[in-house]
């Protein structure tokens, strides 16, 4: 069978990349936003393809990954002292 | 221009020209390439501030211009390593311009972007799903399963009552009996997949639409040599009664250069 790149039968595939994965860059060079690094609020910059998500069913995964992402970068800025489960969930 | 301070990114393609692309980017800005020695990043000129819109159909959009870029750089410059939606650099002072940020992070990162690049070359991404349908597949367990038939033959013999009980029983028989295959075939189908590959991303499993049930999700790196060898592998999977296929790509390597640490520097 052949792969397809159809824009219909695709578009979760595409959103799951674009979204979610790529290279990752430096976290001092990229735009910050309220002291953030874009990474870490990426979730916000999306928030439009949540509904989209939603309906998939993939957001969860998505946002928790951004969140344990984000508390990493500021658990190593913080030089190792670990957030506790409620700092993180109002990093946002 | 003023204050198109931020530079979008793209992806990195192995190519020391500085050129346009063209007004194709997300919101039609004009995309062009910042070389540094072999490498170049494509970018557009964009304020420093994400891309964010409560409108679906427009991040939708900005998602698919994003791809397009990614796509015609591929086209022109072969391997390209691809970032994700709304990786925007800026300069951390006055002092420095927009596009040398670019170049001085693409040769602080060189060494990095080599190895990766070496990783894709004249490999792409595909996603692989399979499904099964539980009630095609239900029925063939039934039929097969010793432990079933024999439940059955007793069910006729009972009371409405006991006849219940039995259906219960029943139903978890076929249940487990459905989660044991599940997983034989999981592996059976991890493993021929992978010797067409040349890397794998295992993702978790979604919600699929209708009656069918996603039983693999995996990222796929393949030679472009390999491409074909794989689809035949996977029409046999989706012949078979009961199974289905979702087979998409080419990508970028998205899901094989995610990995790459995040470093955070001195403020």
């Amino acid at each position: 069978m052949e792969p397809t790149r159809d824009t219909h039968a695709t578009l979760v595939d595409l959103l799951d990349r674009v979204l979610d994965k790529g290279l990752i860059l430096n976290a001092d060079l990229m735009i910050h936003v309220a002291g953030i690094p874009l990474l870490g609020v990426k979730l916000n910059a999306a928030l439009a393809g949540m509904e989209t998500m939603l309906k998939y069913g993939i957001w969860q995964d998505w946002d928790e990954a951004q969140r344990s992402i984000a508390a990493e970068e500021w658990r190593q800025k913080r030089k190792e002292v670990p957030l506790a489960d409620s700092e993180i969930a109002t990093t946002f | 221009m003023e204050q198109e301070k931020g530079r979008y990114l793209y992806g990195v393609a192995a190519s020391e020209r500085a050129v346009r692309l063209g007004p194709m980017g997300i919101e039609g800005c004009d995309v062009y390439t910042i070389p540094y020695e072999d490498f170049c990043a494509i970018v557009h000129n964009c304020p420093t501030e994400p891309y964010q819109s409560t409108d679906e159909e427009m991040v939708k959009r900005w998602v698919s211009a994003h791809q397009g870029v990614l796509d015609e750089a591929k086209e022109r410059f072969g391997a390209v390593i691809p970032f994700g939606f709304d990786t925007i650099l800026q300069p951390r002072d006055e002092a420095i311009s927009p596009d040398q940020v670019v170049k001085d992070w693409l040769k602080g990162d060189y060494e990095r972007l080599r190895a990766l690049m070496e990783k894709i070359k004249d490999r792409d991404e595909y996603g692989v799903q399979i499904f099964y349908e539980p009630g095609v597949v239900g029925r063939q367990i039934a039929e097969q399963s010793q432990e079933i038939q024999k439940l059955k033959e007793e069910i006729a013999t009972k009371s409405p009552g006991m006849a219940y009980i039995y259906r219960q029983k029943l139903g978890k028989a076929a249940k487990a009996e459905m989660e044991k295959l599940a997983d034989r075939w999981f592996k059976d189908f991890y493993s021929r997949l992978k010797p067409h590959c040349d890397d794998i991303v295992i993702e978790k499993t979604r919600r699929a639409n209708g009656d069918r049930v996603m039983l693999l999700n995996l990222s796929c790196l393949v030679h472009k040599e390999k491409v074909d060898s794989l689809g035949r592998e996977l029409e046999e999977i989706n012949n078979m009664d009961g199974f289905s296929v979702h087979f998409s790509g080419p990508w970028p390597p998205y899901s094989f250069v995610a990995k790459a640490v995040v470093s955070i520097k001195g403020e």
